[in-house]
């Protein structure tokens, strides 16, 4: 695996663990993660900054939340290749509604099986490889 | 003086004055030199039957119910004065005038036969001498005599009779007028009392409904006339608007303590355009559901004058005239900050449960299965069976707090239900192949009876999933090893019912009631040490209320508990399995 190759991603969430946990999928699946952040707001600053292929987003976040940030991003031109994966504690249908209707990619609830994150994120650089 | 009525004068009243008469008489003969018995037998005679009417007319004084023939007294009166008079001179003898005593009585009879009657006493009395053949010789005079003086008797008799009858007609007019008159003023007399009694039911009424008036603190109730001008304030309206009636009863509308824009949204919601068919459309919004004689309670906003606005329910009713027409209008408001608050902070507490709780465990199971997929360090098998041992109890958490969360969302009402047609027999299926394992390694059987079609509900598959897992491993729980959970599904009057019987230690029966209760748990699980908080039926009991069902059990204990959970059918599909 090359670095011109590895697809980019952000990380967001205010939990430190569950972000390393992330990032230790991503490195695993195969990615680059080019940052890793607490809130929306940096979140969203490294978006702009990095453009990657995909932001994993924690709803629940100080300052902008994930569905905020999604929308910030789908309202941007510039991002229009970026896929967005929301991580969030809440489980019921109507959440799973919100990000979708936030324009994310995928919902995924927590907790979330770091088998299943990595799976996920190998299927999907399959997809757009 | 009781025994003496002159209304209704006895018979030895009567027979008195012919009595008293007969003893002048006898006074008479024994005192005046001259007046003399010329015949024994018949004075003695008339003396005797005098004796006997006297004795019959105390007789029929004591004894009313013979009084129909108390006539007798008079007509042996009238032998006696007759046998009498034969035997003291005959027609020369003082006393035939005492006749004219019982002709009386006999005539003031009711009847004109009594005049004949008196007539014919007084015939035979003054023939009497020449019956007892005292006159050797009939006179011309005697007879005459026999034949006027009766006559005479009789017109007597027939004038005593006329105003006898006159007066007892009178009588009887003036017994009926004072007898209507006690019957009307008995019927004052209640009418009087109705009315009294009536008063004090209204003052009664009255004196409750200021009492109740007085005594809603807590909700405001205003009254207003059609117009929605202000004409009733009571306490709970001071305490909330602060002002008191005076300074709005018939000076302010209702609609003043109103945020407009919210009138005007609801008036816009209602289709009135405002200033064009509607001269008021806000307060024709508010009246509106009240004005169709429904009752409505929705939630507005109350503004003071001072400019702070409360969040109301409003229940708004039409008062009505004793007509059936609308008369205005009753607002009550009952203050909903506090209520607001805390569903808010309810809301917030779940949120926090749903977020702090959950974030923490998923890290846990993360890094565990982190460790656990670890290809470069491959664990031992021992720590591969800790590793198992602290999932296990990871995940346990995680379910506990999932059914706190759902137990906070059902009770604050926002209990989320993703309703489609489902089929039941694979909703159970599922629970008991995710049960088999967990009953094999307690050594229960668990039997499945499904019916040959299949029971299609209304229903949200994922928790009516939930609902017979929490069943089936409540019945795994408390069966002893060795013993048998059966789940079997059918379909009976319209309804599918689900029903778990297990072989397990039972429920005492008082406890029963109380199963459904959060964290209650049943005597036989706590001495049997059987695990858990006491949320599964909880649980299942909201999912299954959710869902229009209901969930009977029935136990013995140390012999089983069968629970049944009981849904309406959408369809049942014919197909035969």
């Amino acid at each position: 695996m090359t670095t011109e190759t590895a697809r980019r991603v952000v990380v967001a969430d205010d939990d430190a663990d569950i972000r390393a946990l992330v990032a230790i999928s991503a490195a695993r699946a195969g990615y680059d993660v080019v940052a890793s952040v607490e809130d929306g707001d940096r979140a969203w600053g490294a978006i702009q900054e990095f453009h990657p292929d995909l932001a994993i987003l924690d709803v629940a976040m100080p300052g902008l939340t994930g569905l905020d940030v999604c929308r910030l991003a789908r309202a941007d031109a510039t991002l229009v290749s970026l896929r967005i994966l929301l991580l969030s504690a809440a489980v019921d249908e109507a959440a799973r509604a919100a990000g979708r209707e936030a324009g994310a990619s995928d919902y995924l609830p927590k907790p979330f099986s770091p088998r299943a994150l990595v799976a996920w994120l190998k299927q999907e650089s399959g997809v757009d490889a | 003086m009781g025994f003496i009525s002159v209304d209704h004068p006895t018979p030895a009243l009567k027979q008195l004055p012919t009595a008293v008469a007969f003893a002048c008489a006898l006074l008479l003969i024994l005192v005046v030199p001259g007046i003399e018995v010329t015949d024994d037998f018949t004075a003695v005679l008339g003396i005797a039957l005098m004796v006997v009417a006297t004795v019959l007319a105390a007789l029929f004084t004591r004894m009313p119910k013979y009084e129909h023939l108390v006539l007798l007294v008079p007509v042996i009166d009238m032998l006696a004065v007759g046998a009498f008079r034969a035997g003291t001179g005959a027609a020369l003898s003082l006393f035939s005038a005492i006749l004219i005593l019982p002709v009386v009585w006999i005539a003031a009879e009711r009847g004109r036969k009594h005049i004949l009657i008196a007539i014919a006493g007084t015939s035979i009395a003054l023939y009497a001498p020449y019956f007892f053949g005292l006159v050797p010789e009939v006179e011309i005079s005697g007879i005459v005599r026999g034949i006027f003086t009766p006559l005479i008797f009789g017109l007597a008799a027939a004038i005593v009779n006329e105003l006898s009858r006159q007066s007892q007609v009178q009588l009887e007019a003036i017994r009926r007028l004072a007898d209507d008159k006690e019957v009307i003023l008995q019927r004052t007399v209640e009418f009087a009392n109705q009315l009294q009694e009536s008063e004090a039911q209204i003052r009664s009424g009255d004196r409750l409904f200021r009492n109740v008036w007085a005594a809603v603190t807590e909700q405001s109730v205003i009254g207003t006339d059609v117009t929605g001008l202000i004409d009733a304030w009571n306490p709970g309206a001071v305490q909330l608007l602060k002002l008191d009636g005076s300074e709005v009863e018939n000076k302010r509308y209702v609609f003043d303590f109103h945020v407009p824009a919210e009138l005007n949204d609801r008036s816009r919601e209602l289709n009135y355009p405002p200033g064009e068919t509607v001269l008021n459309p806000g307060f024709s919004a508010l009246v509106e559901s009240a004005r169709l004689g429904q009752a409505e309670s929705r939630e507005w906003t109350y503004v003071l004058d001072d400019g702070t606005t409360i969040p109301v329910l409003l229940s708004v009713t039409k008062r009505v005239d004793d007509d059936g027409e609308t008369s205005g209008y009753l607002f009550v408001a009952t203050d909903v900050t506090q209520s607001r608050e805390v569903a808010r902070l309810k809301d917030e507490f779940v949120g926090l449960i749903s977020h702090e709780l959950r974030t923490p465990l998923s890290s846990i199971l993360g890094y565990l299965e982190l460790l656990r997929d670890d290809e470069d360090n491959p664990l031992s098998v021992e720590q591969k069976q800790y590793l198992g041992v602290a999932e296990r109890n990871a995940h346990r958490l995680l379910r506990l707090v999932g059914d706190l969360l759902f137990t906070a969302q059902v009770e604050s009402g926002k209990f989320p239900l993703d309703a489609h047609d489902t089929e039941l027999d694979r909703i159970v299926s599922a629970a008991v192949e995710s049960a088999r394992p967990i009953a094999a390694s307690a050594g229960i059987t668990i039997i499945q009876e499904l019916p040959d079609t299949t029971p299609v509900v209304h229903g949200d598959a994922i928790r009516l999933g939930q609902a017979c897992d929490n069943l089936i491993s409540n019945a795994v729980k408390f069966t002893p090893r060795g013993g048998t959970v059966t789940v079997s599904l059918s379909a009976e009057n319209e309804h599918a019912v689900i029903r778990v019987r297990d072989t397990g230690i039972g429920i005492a029966a008082s406890e029963l009631d109380q199963l459904s209760s959060r964290f209650f748990r049943a005597t036989t699980a706590t001495r049997n040490a059987v695990p858990g908080v006491g949320l599964g039926l909880t649980i299942t009991k909201a999912i299954v209320t959710a869902h229009h069902g209901d969930l009977g059990v029935e136990s013995e204990e140390g012999v089983g508990t069968c629970f049944s959970v009981t849904i309406p059918l959408v369809a049942q599909t014919s197909a035969v399995r």
